[in-house]
């Protein structure tokens, strides 16, 4: 198959040669070089475009698309998770105060109405490209004195120094469209797609940070394991239960 | 084991009980009657969320979930 030879040599030349942004051949040197049709060509192209390997940018050319960074949700910080990549991580501050939480919020993290929160809101930096934005809420009462004298750099560390060390969390991952505002600070279209990730994070029994993040979806390949299901307690079939449940109400 | 208890009433005890698969964070239960699950009485436990679709239930419990479910497991 001519295609498949084709798209083997642009998988090799974009992985190996080329530079993420560099254009690859034309579709007329692609032609000439392998004696086929511009279809051909344009089918290969099509599929390493699909698999995320080249972006076409319209009235520009084809190029080397960034590659996707995975997301994995684990309860590592944005700064070890990006060196494990080889990427600069860093952080821009766009808010650091203490405040009441919204209501969702504090249900959360079992607060009452009257008890406050540190908050932070960040915009997360690779290699200076903006990655993601995150919000957080920290319970006062369980940190005093966090931002005495600045706000911290790292919460995991801060928290951690505490002796509240995340320990377990639980994410909840939603799809959604950009706004205005978080289009601006992430340099992307606004409605362009977003994974919209809200983390409950707790030292043992005790909720210490909720926070509420979005990552870019040209960026991000989310990540899961998956595994067989086994059941522990197993009483009996459902259909049988209900059968039974049914004849004794009669 | 008090603990392991307190959860089994609150999912309505065995009789409602078809399936309870420990997930990581979560209890993964399955009952014949939802509307005889009461969260009040899994948030007196000590667990940390109810989720409900239809009669599939998750009670958030944290990272001991297979301990628990292990415990519910030996009340049988």
């Amino acid at each position: 198959m001519k295609h498949t030879q084709i798209r083997n040599y642009l998988r090799a030349l974009a992985t190996h040669e080329l530079s993420v942004g560099d254009a690859i051949p034309s579709e007329r040197e692609l032609c000439e070089r392998f004696g086929v049709a511009r279809m051909t060509v344009r089918h290969a192209v099509d599929s390493l475009v699909v698999e995320g390997i080249l972006t076409r940018i319209q009235g520009k050319g084809t190029f080397v698309a960034s590659p996707k960074v995975d997301l994995q949700m684990r309860l590592t910080t944005f700064e070890e998770e990006m060196a494990r990549r080889g990427l600069r991580a860093a952080s821009r501050m766009l808010a650091a105060d203490v405040r009441m939480p919204p209501r969702d919020v504090a249900d959360t993290l079992g607060l009452d109405e009257s008890e406050k929160t540190y908050y932070l809101y960040r915009t997360r930096l690779a290699d200076d490209e903006p990655m993601a934005l995150e919000e957080s809420w920290l319970p006062e009462k369980l940190f005093p004195k966090l931002y005495d004298p600045v706000p911290p750099l790292s919460i995991y560390a801060a928290i951690t120094e505490r002796g509240l060390a995340p320990d377990w969390g639980e994410d909840n991952i939603d799809a959604d469209e950009a706004s205005a505002e978080e289009a601006d600070y992430l340099g992307i279209k606004p409605g362009r797609a977003l994974l919209r990730v809200a983390r409950r994070t707790f030292a043992g029994s005790i909720a210490t940070v909720y926070s509420r993040s979005v990552y870019r979806a040209d960026r991000y390949t989310l990540w899961v394991p998956v595994m067989a299901p086994y059941p522990t307690v197993k009483t009996a079939d459902i259909a049988t239960r209900q059968k039974d449940r049914t004849q004794a109400h009669r | 084991m008090a603990k392991a208890e307190k959860i089994l009433e609150g999912l309505g005890g065995f009789d409602n009980i078809v399936e309870i698969e420990p997930c990581i964070t979560r209890l993964r239960v399955v009952v014949v009657d939802p509307s005889q699950v009461q969260d009040a009485v899994l948030k007196a436990a000590g667990t940390f969320g109810v989720v409900r679709s239809g009669s599939a239930i998750q009670v958030v419990v944290g990272p001991e979930a297979d301990t628990l479910a292990e415990d519910i497991e030996d009340l049988r």
